[in-house]
């Protein structure tokens, strides 16, 4: 008999090539389909997913595809915990996610792009880089709960201090 | 490895039609903006952009989008969309998309629209 409480990890390993951040992010729906996850949140899911694995292939190992980005993902019965990981070979991870611009973009004020990490925040209730890991790799940390319900309940029992809060509805 | 978006035009009823199929990405880039500077070469006034519900679109899709926004203001056409599911609904709206493209349900309301406007 498995304990209720049991952590299922699902460990994937990606090519570091753009097109494969879509075996991932299919990868977590189907596990968060298993978790009974509602379909807006497994579409935020899935917008976070492919948005990080972009960033770890482009920015993190600079789209070599000799290199992996490997995602973890850590379910239990109310969320599922995503990492992922890259060779920390391309740019620093940013130190500040600001809003698009979109007014700014379409006046042709500043370039377009750099959506990414910012959408994210928008999708999952955490996201953040963690600490380098003793690779000198980046680690990209987010946390997702099964219903827009629960993640409020998770905020609601915290202390103040969520400076990664994510802002999903 | 190249991801599937399949992009087609045509002209009905007013309105230069791009029906965008598969995931809108940076790989759809090139074909996204031959079927609008094709369409503009046309004299295309009003654009639609038709997705399936199923369609995937990322950051770097809605950049691309942004793009043709930025190109349509100067040639003064109207651009539309169609077919999004919720989800893209929502992040258009997130990014501010909206504010330079209406959003229509169907395919059907965003021609009665631009009908309607004629």
């Amino acid at each position: 008999m498995i304990p209720p409480n049991t952590t299922r990890v699902v460990e994937l390993k990606i090519p570091s090539e753009l097109g494969y951040e879509r075996v991932a992010r299919e990868a977590a729906a189907t596990v968060a389909r298993r978790l009974g996850f509602t379909p807006e949140r497994i579409d935020e899911l899935q917008t976070a997913v492919d948005e990080a694995c972009t960033n770890a292939i482009r920015h993190g190992s600079k789209s070599d595809a000799r290199m992996k980005v490997v995602v973890l993902l850590s379910a239990d019965e109310k969320k599922l915990d995503i990492l992922v990981k890259d060779p920390g070979a391309g740019d620093l991870p940013p130190t500040e996610v600001v809003a698009p611009d979109i007014q700014a973009q379409v006046e042709g004020r500043s370039p377009t792009g750099g959506l990414g990490l910012w959408l994210i925040r928008q999708m999952v209730d955490e996201a953040y880089f963690m600490e380098d890991d003793e690779s000198g790799g980046n680690q990209f940390r987010m946390i997702i709960y099964r219903t827009t319900d629960e993640s409020r309940s998770a905020f609601d029992n915290e202390s103040p201090s969520t400076d990664d809060e994510g802002g999903s509805e | 490895m190249t991801d599937d978006i399949q992009v087609t035009a045509r002209f009905e009823r007013g309105a230069t039609i791009i029906d965008l199929a598969g995931d809108v990405t940076t790989f759809a880039e090139e074909a996204i903006n031959q079927a609008y500077h094709d369409a503009s070469s046309d004299g295309a006034h009003n654009i639609i952009f038709n997705f399936r519900e199923d369609d995937y679109i990322n950051s770097a899709g809605i950049a691309i989008l942004i793009g043709i926004v930025t190109e349509a203001r100067k040639r003064d056409q109207r651009l539309l969309k169609t077919g999004l599911s919720e989800h893209f609904q929502k992040i258009f709206r997130m990014v501010g998309l909206t504010q330079y493209a209406d959003l229509y349900p169907t395919l059907e309301e965003a021609l009665a629209s631009i009908e309607e406007t004629a």
